[in-house]
């Protein structure tokens, strides 16, 4: 987790969204990144050998301070198909046909294949990124996908 | 020909040189930098006077001076402003001006030479330069005050370690007189134990030609120890090493002491937190756990490291942790305290039921999480098997109620029979027997204490099942009316009189049905228990105790009762105060019974022959 040194407008999010995008196809790492006013939350699989030195470039990319680790574990396997991204756009509108980009209210849900203490941590974060959800959201029934 | 090069260089040079003949002063050679200062005008032979230029305007009096006195004059950057052009604005120029009388052979005046060097460039670099040096004058002022009055000392020492600069502030936080030296005395202020130390380091620093920031005790004038902050940053005059140190030194006493304190304070807290045979653990604002204390690690076998920051939710009980989960996600988005009964699995694999509980602290620091997992399987374990035990004897209760009920209910019909029989029987058989007649009505008697008694077990049975009864506000005194209708027979035969005092506490919250069999037994007994040689009086009165709670009280004048345990004796099934009175001695009990478990109780007092008062505490 961590603090955009300036908000970031929607032209560096599109920026951003298209670089890793591109970068994490390439270094076969999926995952997804968390961006409202500011909070910045990022989830990331792959190879440790690719993941180490991109954790390092992340942590140092100046756009950001107070990177924070909350968790680094060996995963038997991927929860994410591919990388993507979810926050609010001043203008929703060019986002929409982007690929890997959703509205924090339509980003994937947890993945059932994570343990329950690893959703956890991905609920917890999302939450302090989003906010706390609407109380009906806060509840996933059995519909959960 | 070498006249011709000599006028040619003269021209063209980028001095302007003019010669100016005669008292008139009238042009004679004007090069070309010299025309365009005087303003391109300078006909030769005309005299001076008749084309003046600004220039020549000015000078013309000096010129005819230094004509007349034969001595040169010499004008240092002399300001000429320079014509606006269609480009440029007019900006001032510089000249210096050089005015030198000419002389013949016979050193008679022939007229002057005028000479000027354009030295604008050298001029408004010198004015950059006074501008330059006021500037740093300020700036200068402006950094003493600054230095001076900031509640630090500054400093300046050089390669060597001697003070080339001390702030005023040194004197004042040491007490040392304006002459004390420095140099000398510094080192001696500073606590024995950090001096070697605090000597050491500036070295260090001063020959790797870095800075340098450490904290030591510095003596104050009244002679206390206080800690400092020293901070100093080489000046780097590349490429050679650094020939000063600047720096600062700030007291951070109190902080430092503030600082001593609350660490001693956190350290006290955590032995505390890791004393303590329970989990204990705090979290971060997010939800994550950032601390879990000793007996965790214990109690699990897993250290913080592999626990994680969400790991305590896979110790729980696998079916459990979906909802745990969840929970703690909403109160960590509320701020809800987060309190639950889970098991949790020890390290030998054993779940053990613990009550969770989590509480958020919100303060300047921001919120965190507070939370400790107590483990209740003991109790747990007794309370399962305490409630089975519960479930089994409500189960037993309820048997032996429908028992009984059934009992009562299937004896009736043979009683019925047998009274039936009775009857035909004294219809049509002829008894010879003299005591037939106390015979028959002893029989009779008793099949009528058998009634009696099946009729009030039922009843028992029966307000057992109404105690689950919903309550209402009840008009005591139209449901005490209902019941004497229902007795009328015996208020009738008896001539009793039954007095109703409601007014003070007319309504009261309960079971209807428990009500009426309170009052009904109550009245009942009353009139069963009177004193053959009066009437029977029943005074009954609804009022408040002392602490606002209604009561009942129902007084009979009847024959009283020998009471063994005064004030509330207990009213057992089937116990009778009077054997010769009919009855199955079942009303008192259910009478208490009824009142023990809505919260109440039954008090009674009572003289042989006198009377007896029962006092009905509806709730405590």
């Amino acid at each position: 987790m961590s603090r955009a040194v300036r908000p970031l407008s929607d032209d560096d999010l599109k920026a951003l969204l298209e670089q890793c995008r591109r970068d994490n196809a390439q270094h076969e790492v999926t995952g997804v990144l968390f961006y409202s006013h500011g909070n910045i939350a990022q989830l990331i699989e792959g190879d440790p050998a690719i993941l180490e030195p991109l954790y390092e470039k992340i942590s140092r990319d100046g756009r950001h301070s107070n990177v924070v680790q909350l968790v680094n574990k060996p995963i038997a396997s991927r929860s994410f198909a591919e990388w993507s991204m979810a926050f609010h756009p001043l203008a929703e509108e060019g986002f929409k046909a982007l690929e890997g980009f959703f509205l924090p209210q339509h980003a994937p849900s947890t993945p059932d294949t994570m343990s329950i203490a690893d959703a956890l941590i991905v609920d917890l974060v999302r939450q302090a990124v989003f906010g706390p959800s609407e109380p009906t959201e806060a509840l996933p029934g059995p519909a959960r996908q | 020909m070498r006249e011709q090069q000599l006028q040619s260089i003269l021209r063209h040079m980028p001095a302007g040189i003019a010669t100016l003949l005669g008292p008139e002063l009238r042009y004679g050679f004007v090069n070309e930098a010299m025309q365009a200062l005087l303003g391109g005008n300078t006909p030769e032979g005309e005299p001076l006077a008749t084309h003046l230029s600004t220039l020549e305007a000015d000078l013309l009096e000096v010129m005819q001076q230094v004509y007349q006195s034969g001595r040169p004059y010499v004008a240092k950057s002399y300001s000429l402003p320079l014509a606006a052009t269609d480009d440029s604005p007019p900006t001032p120029r510089y000249f210096d001006l050089a005015l030198e009388p000419l002389h013949d052979e016979n050193d008679q005046t022939l007229g002057l030479l005028l000479f000027a060097v354009d030295v604008t460039a050298q001029e408004e670099a010198r004015q950059r330069a006074h501008e330059l040096a006021l500037e740093t004058r300020r700036l200068d002022a402006r950094l003493r005050v600054l230095t001076e009055t900031a509640p630090l000392i500054t400093f300046t020492v050089d390669a060597t370690g001697q003070h080339e600069y001390v702030s005023p502030q040194w004197y004042y936080f040491t007490g040392q007189p304006p002459t004390a030296d420095v140099n000398a005395i510094w080192p001696l202020l500073i606590h024995p134990d950090d001096r070697l130390r605090v000597l050491y380091q500036s070295d260090t620093a001063r020959a790797n030609g870095v800075g340098w920031n450490y904290e030591y005790r510095l003596r104050r004038h009244d002679g206390q120890y206080r800690w400092v902050l020293s901070r100093a940053l080489p000046e780097l005059h590349a490429p050679d090493k650094p020939v000063f140190w600047h720096g600062a030194v700030t007291e951070v006493h109190d902080q430092r002491e503030l600082a001593e304190a609350l660490r001693r304070g956190e350290a006290e807290l955590r032995f505390l937190a890791d004393s303590i045979p329970q989990l204990i653990w705090t979290a971060t604002a997010e939800g994550f756990i950032d601390y879990y204390n000793q007996h965790t690690s214990e109690y699990t076998g897993l250290s913080a490291q592999e626990l994680g920051p969400t790991g305590w939710i896979s110790l729980l009980e696998p079916r459990e942790q979906a909802a745990a989960a969840r929970r703690w996600v909403q109160c960590v988005g509320t701020g809800e305290d987060y309190e639950g009964i889970y098991q949790m699995r020890r390290h030998d694999g054993q779940y053990r039921w613990h009550i969770i509980r989590a509480r958020q602290l919100t303060d300047t620091r921001g919120p965190r999480w507070f939370g400790a997992c107590t483990d209740v399987d003991d109790q747990h374990r007794l309370r399962e098997v305490l409630q089975t035990q519960y479930d089994e004897l409500a189960r037993t209760n309820r048997d032996l109620d429908t028992f009984v009920y059934t009992a009562s209910h299937d004896l009736k019909q043979p009683l019925f029979n047998l009274r039936g029989l009775f009857d035909e029987l004294r219809r049509v058989a002829t008894f010879s027997d003299p005591e037939q007649e106390v015979l028959i009505r002893m029989v009779d008697e008793a099949l009528g204490q058998f009634e009696g008694t099946l009729q009030d077990l039922a009843a028992t049975v029966q307000s057992q099942r109404e105690l689950a009864a919903p309550t209402e506000t009840l008009d005591l005194r139209s449901v005490a009316e209902e019941v004497l209708l229902g007795l009328r027979a015996q208020v009738e035969e008896l001539q009793a009189v039954v007095e109703l005092h409601m007014s003070e506490a007319p309504t009261l919250t309960y079971g209807r049905a428990n009500l009426r069999s309170v009052l009904h037994n109550l009245i009942s007994n009353a009139l069963k228990f009177a004193h053959p040689e009066r009437p029977p009086h029943i005074l009954v009165r609804s009022s408040l105790s002392e602490t606002g709670q209604p009561q009942l009280l129902v007084q009979d004048n009847g024959l009283g009762m020998n009471l063994q345990t005064e004030p509330t004796p207990a009213f057992h099934n089937f116990e009778r105060q009077h054997p010769r009175i009919p009855g199955a001695g079942v009303g008192l009990y259910l009478v208490q019974r009824i009142v023990d478990s809505r919260g109440g109780h039954l008090a009674v007092t009572s003289n042989v022959n006198e009377g007896t008062a029962f006092l009905v505490h509806w709730f405590e």
